[in-house]
């Protein structure tokens, strides 16, 4: 008998006569359970009813859907599978489909059309042998130990050296999600140095660039892509060192290569559109957002700042006589759908009004001041951060609007939020040359650096005085916050009542109003659980 | 617009044809197949059964070889090497072949080295090359086809032996012309020489190229095929 007759089986085909012949195959071999579905997003929804043991997906379920890559990676994001489960891709052509795979999430197998049922029962066999003889792996992967998934790795090659090849992946990505920086390099580099992997490459590089090693960084991928040049993750990585080097019209070549190889991909279209906004290529941005937006319809990677970069980049495009019609409809579909789809956002709300007043300031000044006046009454009564970009774009179109204090007071928010990242100063200075606004936030960001320093030689007493005096000039600035939230947490015991805890509470809850892309968002959730004792 | 644009739009051209000709054989052979299980068992067992069965797998392989060239000419194939389980691979290759194996008598069996269970290569590329290497010896087999895995100083070693006649000597002679694509107008197996050895020298490990080698004799006596991969 064999072993897969009791399982649960879902195949995913637009095609009904593939799905009935399949499921004839099925049969044939003695399986009992089998399910169909015609789309993805009825298969994400089959399987958060039922787990199923195998799936058996096809890559392409038409124009406009979600294909079978997709589908696994919100299976995988959304854990709507165990890592037990079999998943694997069916298509016509298979070189196309690993293409476009993301490293991150691969099927278990790919099979290729036409199969017969002895092609079948093989495959289904040998993956079942397979994930029994990784299960204990697996069942780590699934409760999310990567110390577990660590010894079982040991467990296995001990029990059989000749399969350890199997367990690099695993092992790799462990120590990745413990952040065993230098056991993970040497485990890389082993790798590297015995068979080129791409997902070794892609891991090491961005290791390095993580670590701020961005040369090497770039080093790791100019050999990958030597190699391996057709795999678009390792342009991402690279696209990732040029914007650290300053270069950005070189990442944004890098990445439309990326993007020639594997079209498909939402955030890479995002960041391609937002890095030809920086180079003002807008023709380039515009139709780059375009795709992110369309492509982001069935995906997880869905995002507002899409829709609102499309509108950006045509209105930037836009001749001095106002916009075309027809720009103006794309430009009025992409910001209707920001305001209906996130009614209780306030930066998105007024982020899209003033983005539209902006694109009819010349054409329709009327509808453009009315606009104006909603975003303003709602910026009132905004309490969360907007990221600086945001922000700084806000300001400089309130100022295009006349309303030139609402505008100003937005830059000096922007500096007392923001004004100790160097790059961010940079961009408030290209608007204003007001010494007011861009040194108002000096004093508090050099009291900052001495926080630090003394925080340093473990004077805890004298930091927190010091980082107490530049918040209380700065209340709003989330790095000053976060230090002063540090200090108070250091030797302080959480479980019982404290002026110090009380105080570390205050502060961390004027900063959970950043926006959680911001890259210290981690570290803030870190503060915020050592605080409330969890 | 030169010579060189338009010699590369015909090849586009063959190519997209050759793919759409790949999915109308898949629908064929998927029907056909549907069809066959709503037959009476006596049906099903009829000789020209086999013949379809083998011109469906010949056909499928050497559209899929034809891709894989264009692939390769304009350099856009993709070396996508990992670990896999040999006898996982080989069984994978020969149950595409079975009903072939089955009507034809012939008898399919494989050795894998024990202690080398895993091998490193691009395995779709590695199977369009044992695909069109098994859809070959079953054209020249009796009763056997035998494939098995060793190791050689570290290589590993893909071989192919059937009890047929074997190659003629002119080939085994000239496989180097055959493999640097000298030979071409000979019939598919020239053209699958060739693909193989382009397929098998992307296939690199400190400088060293994977390759191919064809004689005679072997354990069931007929032509041999090695593949060697670093």
């Amino acid at each position: 008998m064999l072993s897969y007759h009791q399982k649960r089986f879902l195949i995913v085909d637009d095609f009904s006569d593939f799905r009935s012949s399949v499921r004839s195959m099925l049969r044939e071999l003695g399986v009992k359970e089998v399910d169909t579905a015609d789309t993805g997003e009825q298969a994400l929804k089959m399987c958060s009813q039922k787990a199923y043991d195998f799936i058996l997906q096809d890559f392409h379920l038409g124009d406009g859907k979600k294909n079978g890559q997709q589908v696994l990676e919100d299976l995988m994001e959304e854990k709507l599978i165990s890592h037990e489960s079999v998943f694997v891709m069916v298509t016509a052509e298979t070189s196309q489909a690993m293409v476009l795979s993301a490293l991150e999430h691969e099927p278990d197998a790919y099979l290729t059309k036409p199969f017969n049922r002895s092609s079948l029962a093989q495959r289904l066999e040998r993956l079942e042998q397979r994930k029994t003889l990784l299960k204990p792996i697996l069942q780590a992967l699934d409760r999310g130990k990567p110390m577990e998934v660590l010894n079982a790795c040991i467990a296995l090659c001990k029990q059989d050296i000749r399969y350890s090849p199997l367990c690099l992946r695993f092992r790799a990505d462990a120590l990745r999600d413990l952040n065993q920086n230098e056991a993970l390099e040497r485990l890389y580099d082993s790798i590297i140095a015995d068979r080129p992997l791409p997902w070794a490459f892609a891991g090491l590089g961005k290791l390095l660039f993580k670590r701020g090693q961005v040369g090497q960084a770039k080093g790791i991928y100019e050999k990958a892509l030597k190699v391996f040049p057709m795999m678009p993750s390792l342009y991402d990585g690279m696209a990732d060192v040029l914007v650290a080097e300053g270069d950005t019209k070189g990442a944004q070549r890098v990445l439309e290569e990326a993007i020639r190889l594997s079209p498909l991909a939402v955030r890479r279209q995002a960041l391609l559109g937002k890095l030809a906004m920086t180079n003002e290529d807008f023709d380039t941005a515009a139709k780059a957002y375009r795709q992110a937006v369309s492509q982001g319809a069935q995906s997880r990677f869905k995002d507002a700042e899409s829709n609102l970069g499309l509108a950006h980049a045509l209105i930037s495009k836009g001749s001095e006589r106002g916009l075309d019609t027809r720009t103006r409809l794309e430009i009025n579909t992409t910001l209707s759908a920001v305001a209906k789809e996130n009614p209780s956002d306030p930066g998105l709300q007024i982020r899209a009004r003033l983005m539209k007043a902006t694109s009819l300031l010349l054409n329709d000044a009327e509808t453009a001041d009315k606009l104006t006046e909603q975003a303003l009454l709602r910026l009132d009564g905004m309490e969360q951060f907007m990221s600086a970009e945001a922000a700084l774009l806000v300001a400089k179109q309130l100022k295009l609007l006349g309303q030139t204090e609402a505008g100003t007071a937005m830059l000096k928010n922007c500096v007392e939020i923001y004004g100790d990242d160097p790059v961010v100063m940079k961009d408030i200075a290209k608007q204003t040359d007001d010494p007011s606004i861009l040194n108002s936030g000096n004093a508090a960001a050099e009291l900052n650096r001495q926080g630090v320093r003394v925080y340093k030689t473990g004077n805890l007493v004298e930091a927190r005085q010091v980082f107490r005096k530049a918040l209380a000039m700065q209340p709003k600035n989330i790095s000053i916050a976060l230090n002063m939230a540090q200090s108070l947490l250091h030797g302080t015991d959480t479980s019982v009542p404290s002026a110090e805890l009380e105080e570390c509470r205050t502060c961390l809850k004027m900063v959970g109003l950043m926006p959680d892309t911001d890259a210290r968002y981690p570290r803030y959730q870190k503060l915020k659980s050592k605080a409330l004792g969890q | 617009m030169n010579d060189n644009e338009q010699a590369l739009d015909f090849s586009t051209v063959i190519a997209s044809t050759v793919h759409d000709m790949k999915n109308s054989l898949a629908m064929l052979m998927q029907a056909h197949s549907q069809w066959l299980g709503q037959l009476p068992e006596s049906a099903r067992q009829a000789p020209e059964q086999g013949v379809m069965d083998f011109e469906f797998a010949h056909l499928n392989g050497m559209l899929v070889q034809l891709l894989g060239l264009y692939k390769l000419g304009v350099n856009q194939m993709p070396l996508q090497p990992a670990y896999h389980e040999l006898d996982d691979f080989i069984e994978a290759q020969l149950a595409c072949h079975q009903e072939v194996f089955a009507s034809r008598g012939i008898m399919a069996t494989y050795e894998v080295d024990p202690l080398s269970p895993l091998g490193f290569f691009d395995r779709e590329l590695i199977a369009s090359v044992l695909a069109n290497c098994i859809n070959n010896a079953i054209r020249f087999a009796r009763h056997a086809v035998l494939i098995s895995v060793s190791d050689d100083a570290g290589q590993l070693v893909l071989t192919i032996n059937d009890d047929g006649e074997g190659y003629p000597a002119q080939m085994i002679e000239r496989q180097a012309d055959y493999v640097q694509g000298i030979n071409q107008s000979t019939g598919s197996t020239g053209l699958g020489l060739y693909f193989a050895g382009r397929i098998a020298a992307l296939h690199q490990r400190n400088g060293v190229g994977g390759r191919t080698e064809i004689s005679n004799g072997g354990p069931l006596g007929g032509g041999v095929f090695r593949l060697y991969l670093p």
